[in-house]
């Protein structure tokens, strides 16, 4: 559903640094090292970052700036890290957050 | 635990332009921020900012930003990033956050420089994924150079909804719509009108029933609202989006000094909670100060102004100066400030309903309605004149603190006057030698260079284009009338770049000379 500017008409084009692969719920996917978790995700379409504990409803970005925590996903491991201001790195494990689990509710 | 003369939380315009000040006067001065970059909102303004020169109009934001940095590393403040003040008591210490370190730090005075947040509005829908604020689209887009959407319905037509919903079409983003609850645009009239003109629809005293989808955002419905904010059943209007942004507002984000025991007042007319305080931002707690955002909703150019005076009262306190020397220093900035808080958006104002400008010209109620001057309202107002010849046509008619135009004609051509807030006039017997400078200029993309004949039949009207891609000479389209909606045919005859323009390219469309005054923007077809 979305993808990145390739060329801004004020901001020219965008340097980036390096392109890195990291999986997001076992699948592969490309980003920018550096550049925050969520704009990689966006950039390769994902809007669904969270599914709540008590309603199973979706989350996705909504501040960007690490305020509201809709955007929490499990991280390597970790659950509950803010994708919108945590910096990618190479081989990064990222997977949706079911409640505070990596695990579909169902599977829970 | 460490200690400086001078702690200041928040490294955006107003804490950046507190350190500055604070350090040239010698103290040991530290700015905290909580994010990876510092420069708080302005790396995400890509527009030319209003104002004056000594208010760095005309710069955009983000250069303003750059600009703040180098001169606060000249100064020798240091800036402290990733780094989260968590904590705020009356004998000044400040709690920081760093990762998952907790540190302690003691100032001998504290400005709280921490802007504000955005508000949220609730309706069916709210939480799905695509449903963001309009400070999220900005950082996407401006700061990531990733996308937010496709197709984008805004809801909010304050300066911030107006000046995201450009950016968003700026980056290849569709918006649908602009939606508001309240009767009127409440931004500046010249913003409305370069996003009205692109063809984006205004819907004034509609608001959002529901957002659909089940995963995420498919579609949105909104609803006419009569004068106590309810749905007119039958009014609903549906739209595909993959988006819905919201701009309803910020407050100040003034925790801190609420806990630090300093004494808070509502205001509707400032944002919410502030912090009471003098002019030069001393709270009720001795050595505690505040500039920016956080003691009242305005502007970047007022916060720069505001963090100086927090910085100079905080030196004055500490004894880097004397009495004297910080009453000279504040009394100019004093001046500086009045200025930018006049006209009709000033902060005085705020709520109250204007009906005519300063020179006592009736406003145009269809740029509140709709967001564009009408053709039968614009010939009341002292920017349009027409004369044979290229000459420029301002489209600037509500009474806001900006004056670059004035400084951008050398030849003299127009005139604000000595006071900021004055309609732009153009100047009778003056010759325009057709250089452009006054359109690239213009904070509020404004001035066209039109000539209303050209003897052939055909008339020519130069406007600001800021989009991608930059139509070529020859190319065919449509003249889009200020409503957006094609008006006549239109070919490129010039399209102009230079280093001047700061990335506003000029572009000349030929038209039948009926559409003169009528054709506002172009599209290739
Ligand atoms: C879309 C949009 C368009 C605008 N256009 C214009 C314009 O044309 N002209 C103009 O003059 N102004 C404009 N503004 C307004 C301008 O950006 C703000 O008024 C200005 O940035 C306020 O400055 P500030 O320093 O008070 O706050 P901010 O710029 O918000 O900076 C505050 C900083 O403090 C940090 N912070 C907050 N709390 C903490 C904490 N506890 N610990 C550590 N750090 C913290 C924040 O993360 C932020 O970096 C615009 C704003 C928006 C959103
Ligand atoms: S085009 Fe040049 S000469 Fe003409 S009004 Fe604008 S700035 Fe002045
Ligand atoms: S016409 Fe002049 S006063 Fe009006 S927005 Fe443009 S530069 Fe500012
Ligand atoms: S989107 Fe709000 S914390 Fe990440």
């Amino acid at each position: 559903m979305s993808e990145r500017i390739k060329e801004h008409p004020i901001l020219g084009v965008q340097e980036k640094g390096r392109l890195v692969r990291f999986t997001y719920d076992g699948k592969e996917v490309e980003g920018y090292e550096g550049e925050p978790i969520a704009a990689a995700l966006k950039a390769a379409g994902v809007m669904v970052h969270r599914y709540t504990q008590k309603e199973h409803s979706p989350r996705g970005i909504f501040c960007a700036i690490g305020r509201c925590t809709d955007c929490v996903m499990v991280v390597d491991g970790v659950p509950n890290v803010r994708t919108c201001i945590t910096p990618l790195a190479e081989g990064m494990k990222v997977c949706t957050q079911y409640g505070v689990s990596e695990k579909p509710f169902e599977e829970q | 635990m460490k200690r400086y003369d001078l702690i200041i939380v928040g490294a955006g315009p107003s804490g950046l332009s507190a350190g500055i000040e604070a350090a040239k006067k010698g103290l040991r001065t530290v700015v905290f921020d909580e994010n990876e970059k510092p420069g708080g909102q302005l790396f995400k303004q890509i527009h030319k900012f209003f104002g004056s020169k000594e208010h760095r109009a005309k710069v955009r934001g983000y250069v303003i930003g750059q600009q703040l940095l180098e001169e606060a590393d000249r100064a020798g403040v240091e800036v402290v990033l990733n780094a989260t003040v968590i904590g705020l008591y009356q004998d000044k210490e400040v709690v920081v956050k760093r990762g998952d370190r907790i540190e302690h730090y003691k100032g001998n005075a504290v400005i709280i420089a921490t802007g504000a947040a955005e508000n949220m509005v609730t309706f069916p829908g709210w939480t799905l994924p695509g449903v963001i604020g309009a400070g999220a689209a900005q950082t996407m887009m401006n700061l990531h150079g990733v996308l937010p959407g496709k197709r984008v319905l805004m809801l909010g037509s304050g300066n911030v909804g107006l000046v995201v919903s450009f950016q968003l079409e700026q980056c290849g983003c569709e918006v649908v719509a602009l939606v508001d609850a309240a009767p009127r645009v409440g931004g500046y009239g010249v913003h409305a009108a370069k996003v009205a003109r692109t063809g984006v629809p205004f819907y004034l005293s509609h608001t959002i029933v529901e957002a659909e989808g089940t995963d995420c955002v498919t579609g949105v419905t909104i609803a006419e609202v009569d004068s106590t904010f309810h749905f007119i059943p039958g009014t609903e209007k549906h739209f595909d989006v993959d988006t819905i942004c919201l701009a309803v507002g910020l407050s100040p984000m003034s925790q801190l000094l609420k806990m630090a025991g300093c004494r808070m007042v509502d205001d509707a007319k400032k944002g919410g909670q502030v912090p009471v305080c003098d002019p030069y931002g001393r709270t009720s707690l001795p050595g505690v100060y505040v500039a920016g955002d956080v003691a009242g909703i305005e502007e970047a150019s007022s916060a720069m102004i505001e963090g100086r005076m927090a910085g100079i009262a905080a030196a004055e306190y500490l004894g880097y100066i004397g009495k004297d020397e910080m009453e000279s220093e504040l009394a100019s900035l004093d001046k500086a400030l009045d200025g930018l808080r006049q006209g009709m958006f000033a902060p005085q104002n705020r709520g109250k309903q204007i009906t005519e400008t300063e020179e006592g010209i009736e406003v145009s109620q269809n740029l509140l309605l709709h967001g564009y001057v009408a053709d039968d309202e614009l010939e009341r107002y002292p920017g349009v004149t027409h004369k044979s010849g290229v000459h420029p046509v301002i489209e600037c008619t509500q009474n806001i603190p900006c004056n670059p135009c004035q400084d951008a004609c050398k030849k003299g051509c127009i005139s604000i006057g000595a006071k900021i807030t004055s309609l732009p006039i153009v100047v009778e017997g003056s010759e325009c030698i057709n250089c452009g400078m006054c359109v690239a200029s213009c904070s509020g993309q404004a001035i066209f260079l039109v000539d209303e004949d050209c003897g052939d039949g055909t008339a020519t009207v130069t406007l600001p284009y800021e989009f991608l891609p930059l139509p070529e000479v020859g190319t065919k389209g449509k003249g889009l009338g200020r409503d957006g909606k094609a008006v006549c045919d239109a070919e490129v005859v010039s399209v102009k770049s230079m280093k001047a323009f700061d990335k506003t390219n000029l572009l000349t469309i030929r038209i039948p000379k009926e559409y003169a005054m009528k054709a506002r923007f172009f599209k290739a077809v």
